[in-house]
């Protein structure tokens, strides 16, 4: 169970973790990153000690340290581009003017990326904004200019000056040893003022040339053994991608779990009614989110090697090796299952409302059995009015370890680390020990079935007396009466086939979020504009359980809004293009890009006022508007501006409702 | 690599001992948690609610920055991690009346729905620190846990319901509330755990609604129409009625009084719930009992217990709950970060309405006899960016930049931005929007409050 901690401890940490970074490790620059990822709230206090990292650490730990900065920016974005663009100019210079021309080069290639999107992103946003960037640009040409000037004039001395310094370097870097040339034989090199920014640019190459300066002897570039080294963002977008990837991304239980996945939903897709599938399978892509989410400890990691492997046999009917897993242990037979200790304990005149039959969980070993089984528990014992009347905490097991008790553990520790919320992955020990207290102790309801019974007259009225009596059956009509609670978020629903339904539908809303939650992850979501007043009026909330019988008037809904869609080029929209090339392309005939929003009735991201035309996606208010021209190609279209107007007023759809506004 | 409390290979194991209360029926577990450090609660067994939206049991909620209440009806324990200011177990809470409320409320609803007509309209009255908004969120949570759909308005401008202090608004709610943080979160561009809500929001720039009632009044009017229209349009608010949130300032007489007036008839409202003060509560009987609404019913007047777990916020709590309030609309809560964007902006592209001062007493008493605030003074001096605007929040209403002083000050919000830089040599703002892209072109009013942060980014 993680604290929380206050932003200086964060800060501590992070700070710790950087003076550690003394080269350029892939491993931990990806480490850091998903720190500063894992601690956004702390992102101010994390930036704020990077920046003085980066501005004090000694010159051959900058550029690890500025690699760091540039894969925070683009991995996780804001706030920190927010908050390191704010000094970029200093961190970036500063370090500049310090560090060795090899070095310079790479924060040259570094810099240029700044100025472009994510590689592989969605969001066509520059790393930092260009009114960021290009101060230090200009910066960067007007050294180089006044390099080149002031090197003709005092280029010796210069290098007298150079020569008279002593270089304060507290520890010798032992890289230096591999080095051909130590760098004490040649001298210390400490750039003078006028020489700052980088020779390498100097058109003729003579600066470059001179032995004071060998850039490589004098500055070791870090080791480079191949597999540890972070690699700037271009031109290998593809290493950048996967920060996150820790040494097991390799382990075959992915494989396993993904096999184990198209195998589930092909069997769900053939039979959608079966909850039970459906619950596999939601269990199982949580268990895949968590698995790519890296944050297992090993023990997790391996009940959940074992778990899949189980599992895997089970399917298909082949064990696969389990790798460094110990021998699995079997159940031992006294094992009795969590949830359902506190029946066997009720006192005997509340007969127990179902009769699982224990067997049955035992011999299922079945992880989507027992987490199906565990998410029904709630409901069972139902909930009486009165005190929960087991006199005894349900004794602990903990010494008799089930594998799936620890698989239910730990997706219960993921999800209480947000890292899943998956709708029905129920901690399969989540519902054994009621331990009231020991005064709560009072008759256990006497009604048959162990409903209490009472009658619920609400004769309660909105004057003050009548609001003081005392009405505790009525608080069943908040619980009891609805026994069919949703293990994720507590809302509760009937036992009727309708409150059945609306448990189904929101149990889909559940999985669905946590799907797009997943992948909202990668692209930068951001609060819409309110409503305005028609739209709040005309909006219903669309509360994901209601039932889709409704079908009437649910079409008559979609055929109005089809047919505003239809009348209004501006309303067409397509899915946002999984091509990044197709991505980046703006509209051929205004140049301008597209408005991404999302859109809840296709439950995905989309352009808005889009549409595709062979391989090219236009605006469709700009392609109309050229038809309308008589144009049939668009392409030739070479002034834009007649339409540029049409499209702004899209933004006003950006809501998360659309749907529901528009309808 | 030394990560202390960091590496994540590893979950973080507590250091902490996580503690478990054991609470009885009917009692609530009261906590207090600092801006700045975290407490993680979870339900072992049994049952509880938050402010009537009750925790499933094993999940685990993280709070910061908490004044609340964790109530069982049926007993219950709970683990908890992490350090809390103040907590304790009190046996005394008025939760069963609450209840009773809601049960009326019920009836009431009942009734509406069988007769045709709308469902009662709740006034919720009371000192500051008495406990208004919990109350209107068990009232909230308990309706939609029977399948009802509340209006539910926010007339407190000192904080924000889905939007920043300063703010009314009103929202319809039909699924659970936020448990970890306040009422949840208004609509993003991308999916988030708790479902989000809509809201309708209206900006007063005030923090005391007396001080310009030239202001707050035709605000709150609109607001009502608003709503009114919602409920015609749609069955299943008109059956469930509205529960109004008021500043607790409107409840100190005077002119508070004719405030509540006000919002009475706008409203028409058909229960005021006044929650401890048995002053107010003769005062308000006085003034309502046995009167009618518009629509002919007669208006209830009843009192309701204050509960003891109601704290006095200091004003330093206060600050950082609204600073919290800001930062949340821009860049999301623990649960989820959003992107606010930057952008620069030539001053000429921004028509700003700063509020005008209110003519001050000495002045006022200066003027012929027969000359009110309405008749003399401007709503809005239309101003340019200037470095007192820095770290400003600045609204954007669905107003033309041009229109009517009037309809610019009816207008509903569409957003907030803030200004982080202004550059007077360059006419320069630098603002930071929640949305990317060309600000709309709407009229923005730059108001008193919330005060300006200094540092959002
Ligand atoms: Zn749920
Ligand atoms: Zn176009």
């Amino acid at each position: 169970m993680s604290v929380g901690l206050p932003s200086d401890e964060v800060a501590e940490d992070y700070k710790n973790s950087l003076e550690d970074l003394t080269i350029n490790s892939r491993y931990e620059i990806s480490n850091l990153t998903v720190i500063a990822k894992e601690n956004t709230e702390h992102a101010m206090a994390i930036s704020r000690v990077l920046e003085n990292h980066i501005k004090n650490t000694p010159p051959d730990r900058k550029l690890p340290a500025l690699y760091v900065l540039d894969s925070v920016v683009k991995n996780v974005g804001t706030p920190y581009t927010l908050f390191l663009g704010r000094n970029l100019y200093t961190i970036f210079m500063n370090a500049y003017s310090l560090v060795n021309n090899q070095v310079r080069r790479k924060l040259d290639e570094m810099l240029k990326t700044w100025k472009e999107p994510v590689p592989g992103s969605l969001d066509p946003r520059p790393v930092f904004p260009l009114e960021t960037i290009r101060p230090i640009e200009n910066a960067l040409i007007k050294a180089r200019t006044a390099a080149i000037q002031a090197q003709q004039q005092q280029q010796s001395r210069a290098q007298q000056e150079a020569m008279a310094r002593t270089r304060p370097m507290a520890t010798p870097n032992p890289q230096w040893r591999n080095t051909p040339t130590p760098p004490q034989a040649r001298g210390p090199y400490y750039p003078p003022p006028q020489q700052m920014y980088g020779p390498q640019h100097v058109p003729n190459g003579n600066y470059q040339a001179q032995p004071q300066y060998p850039p490589t002897a004098t500055y070791p570039v870090p080791p480079q053994p191949t597999a540890t080294i972070y690699h700037p963002p271009y031109p290998q977008p593809q290493v950048y991608s996967q920060p996150q990837q820790p040494p097991n991304s390799s382990d075959p239980i992915h494989q396993d779990v993904e096999k184990l996945i198209s195998a589930a939903r092909s069997e769900f897709s053939s039979n959608v009614n079966d909850d039970s599938l459906r619950i596999r399978l939601q269990a199982l892509l949580a268990l895949q989110g968590a698995l790519k989410s890296q944050t297992l400890t090993p023990q997790e990691f391996q009940a959940a090697r074992n778990e899949v492997a189980r599992l895997f046999a089970e399917v298909y009917g082949t064990s696969r090796p389990v790798a460094s897993a110990p021998p699995r242990t079997p159940i031992p037979p006294t094992y009795v299952p969590p949830q359902q200790v506190p029946q066997q304990q009720r006192p005997a005149q509340v007969p127990t409302p179902q009769n699982p039959d224990i067997q049955s969980l035992l011999s299922s070993r079945n992880l989507a059995d027992i987490i199906a089984k565990a998410q029904q528990a709630p409901a069972t014992p139902p909930i009486s009015l009165l005190p929960f009347s087991q006199p005894q905490p349900a004794p602990q097991n903990s010494s008799i370890p089930s594998l799936s008790a620890n698989l239910g553990d730990m997706l219960a520790s993921l999800k209480s680390k947000g890292i899943l919320s998956g709708a029905s992955i129920t901690p399969v020990n989540g519902s054994h020990g009621y331990a009231p207290p020991p005064a709560a102790i009072q008759t256990p309801p006497t009604v048959p079935g162990g409903f209490p019974r009472p009658a619920l007259v609400n004769d309660v009225e909105v004057i003050s007396a009548s609001l003081k009596r005392p009405r505790i059956n009525l608080v069943s009509t908040l619980y009891e009466s609805r026994p069919n609670q949703c293990s994720t978020c507590g809302r509760r629903f009937l036992a009727t086939a309708e409150g059945k339904e609306r448990k189904a539908r929101h149990l889909d809303w559940h999985f669905r979020t946590n799907q797009r939650l997943a992948d909202s992850a990668k692209r930068g979501q951001n609060r819409s504009w309110y409503v305005d007043e028609l739209e709040w009026i005309r909006s219903r909330d669309n509360p994901e359980d209601v039932p889709l019988t409704d079908a009437s008037s649910d079409a008559a809904r979609a055929a109005l809004a089809a047919s505003y869609a239809a009348a209004d080029p501006k309303n067409k929209h397509i899915p946002v293009p999984s091509d990044p090339a197709l991505a980046n392309q703006p509209c051929p005939i205004c140049q301008e890009k597209f408005d991404m929003v999302w859109n809840d009735e296709v439950q995905d991201f989309v352009w808005m006022d889009a549409m595709k035309i062979g391989n090219r996606v236009y605006h469709a208010s700009c392609h109309s508007e050229v038809k309308k021209e008589g144009g049939t190609t668009p392409l030739r279209i070479s002034t834009p501006d007649s339409v540029l107007g049409k499209r702004k007023a899209v933004g006003d759809y950006n809501t998360g409702n659309a749907k529901a506004v528009k309808a | 690599m030394s990560l202390p409390g960091l590496d994540l290979s590893a979950p973080v194991e507590t250091v902490v001992t996580p503690t478990v209360h054991e609470l009885k029926e009917q009692t609530e577990w009261r906590f207090e948690v600092a801006y700045g450090t975290k407490v993680e609660v979870r339900l072992l067994s049994g049952t509880a609610e938050l402010f009537g939206t009750e925790l499933p049991i094993k999940q685990s909620y993280t709070f910061t920055g908490t004044k609340a209440a964790i109530y069982t009806w049926h007993g219950c324990r709970i683990e908890v991690v992490g350090d809390c200011q103040v907590d304790y177990i009190a046996e005394e809470t008025p939760m069963m009346i609450y209840a009773n409320l809601h049960f009326a409320l019920e009836n009431l609803r009942d009734r509406a729905n069988s007769e045709g007509i709308d469902g009662p309209r709740v006034l919720i009255v009371g000192s500051e620190n008495a406990g208004k908004t919990s109350l209107v969120k068990v009232l909230t949570a308990y309706a939609t846990k029977v399948g009802r759909q509340p209006v539910v308005v926010n007339l407190d401008t000192k904080e924000g319901m889905l939007s920043i202090p300063g703010t009314l608004s009103a929202t319809t709610f039909t699924s659970v509330i936020d448990v970890e943080n306040g009422w949840g979160s208004s609509p993003m561009n991308g999916p988030s755990q708790v479902p989000v809500k809509l809201p309708l929001v209206y900006y007063i720039g005030l923090a005391n609604p007396e001080e310009r009632t030239l202001i707050y009044k035709p605000v709150v009017t609109r607001l009502a129409l608003s709503v009114m229209n919602r409920l015609q349009d749609d069955g299943e608010a008109k059956e469930t009625g509205v529960i109004i949130d008021t500043p607790g300032i409107i409840s100190q007489g005077k002119g508070g009084y004719e405030m509540i007036q006000h919002i009475v008839s706008e409203f028409s409202v058909s229960a005021v719930v006044v929650l401890g003060s048995e002053r107010l509560y003769s005062d308000m009987l006085r003034r309502f009992n046995g009167q009618k609404t518009g629509t002919g019913e007669t208006i209830a007047v009843v009192k309701v217990d204050k509960s003891g777990g109601c704290v006095d916020r200091d004003e330093a709590y206060l600050q950082q709950f609204r600073q919290f309030q800001i930062r949340e609309y821009f860049f999301g809560d623990a649960n989820t970060t959003l992107s606010p964007h930057t952008q620069q902006i030539d001053f000429h592209q921004l028509t700003i309405y700063k509020l005008a001062e209110p003519i001050d007493d000495l002045l006022k008493s200066l003027m012929p006899g027969d000359v009110t605030e309405d008749s003399t003074s401007a709503i809005f001096d239309k101003v340019r960016p200037s470095p007192q605007m820095q770290n400003a929040i600045l609204t954007i209403v669905n107003a033309h930049p041009e229109d009517t002083q009037e309809n610019i000050r009816d207008a509903s919000v569409m957003g907030f931005i803030y200004v982080a830089d202004v550059d007077e040599k360059k006419n320069k703002l630098k603002v930071l929007a929640p949305v990317g892209g060309r600000l709309p072109n709407k009229a923005i009013i730059w108001g008193s409050w919330p005060e300006g942060i200094s540092d959002l980014m």
